[in-house]
């Protein structure tokens, strides 16, 4: 049976072959490194490709790459080792810093990159929903933040702790 | 009577302070241990929100060791 430690190795073969620039864990996996265990089915990967004249993003060289090594897509996930991953392109300015920002972990000797949780909390509240929120909130109240550096990140990237942020 | 109501007070501060102190240990657990209990968690409340609601495909537990 596969572990997790798999497929992160898997995110790295794909930066070290140049199917993706960077890539950074986001959502409820990556709020894990910093906060106490909650359930999540998905994997959150945000990603940077690299540089192309097509005026279109496209995940297509990262399917084929995946395809190629035995893991399909099905809709917007693929099943890594029976992981559902969703990879994400950074859509905008605050996703791109936190890849740039991500830090490296060890996963039982496998480094992966995790966005730091300052960035977390500012992706959560700029997605918006209640899950969001909580998750936020959740980082706010558990994890070690940097209350000055979220302060800024949230009002260069003008996010709020408001609901309709 | 009030020393009643203050021994009360103190058994729930106490309780919030135990519960707090369980959340810091569960914040400290090393990675693996804390993907365990997620695996764990995973498979406890599949069954759940399948009562609730229809689950997309790929909400399922993962097929995986931590």
């Amino acid at each position: 049976m596969a572990s997790l430690r798999e497929v992160f190795q898997v995110l790295n073969d794909m930066r070290s072959d140049g199917v993706i620039e960077d890539y950074a864990l986001g959502g409820a996996m990556a709020v894990l490194f910093y906060a106490e265990p909650t359930r999540t089915y998905d994997l959150d990967v945000f990603v940077i490709l690299p540089a192309s004249d097509q005026p279109i993003v496209s995940l297509t060289p990262i399917y084929a790459w995946l395809r190629a090594r035995g893991f399909e897509a099905h809709a917007e996930h693929v099943l890594i080792h029976g992981v559902p991953v969703q990879f994400m392109p950074a859509y905008n300015e605050l996703v791109e810093e936190a890849i740039a920002a991500a830090r490296d972990h060890d996963y039982d000797d496998v480094t992966v990159r995790v966005c730091p949780p300052e960035h977390l909390i500012a992706l959560a509240l700029q997605a918006g929903g209640g899950k969001r929120r909580e998750r936020a909130h959740q980082l706010l109240e558990t994890a070690d933040i940097d209350r000055a550096l979220l302060d800024e990140i949230m009002s260069r990237h003008g996010v709020r702790w408001s609901r309709d942020a | 009577m009030r020393d009643r109501a203050r021994s009360t007070g103190d058994r729930i501060a106490g309780l919030f302070h135990a519960k707090a102190e369980w959340h810091r240990r569960q914040v400290r657990l090393p990675i693996k241990e804390k993907v365990r209990i997620l695996l764990e968690l995973q498979r406890q409340d599949h069954p759940l929100l399948k009562r609730h609601r229809t689950l997309e495909w790929w909400e399922e537990p993962w097929p995986i060791e931590p």
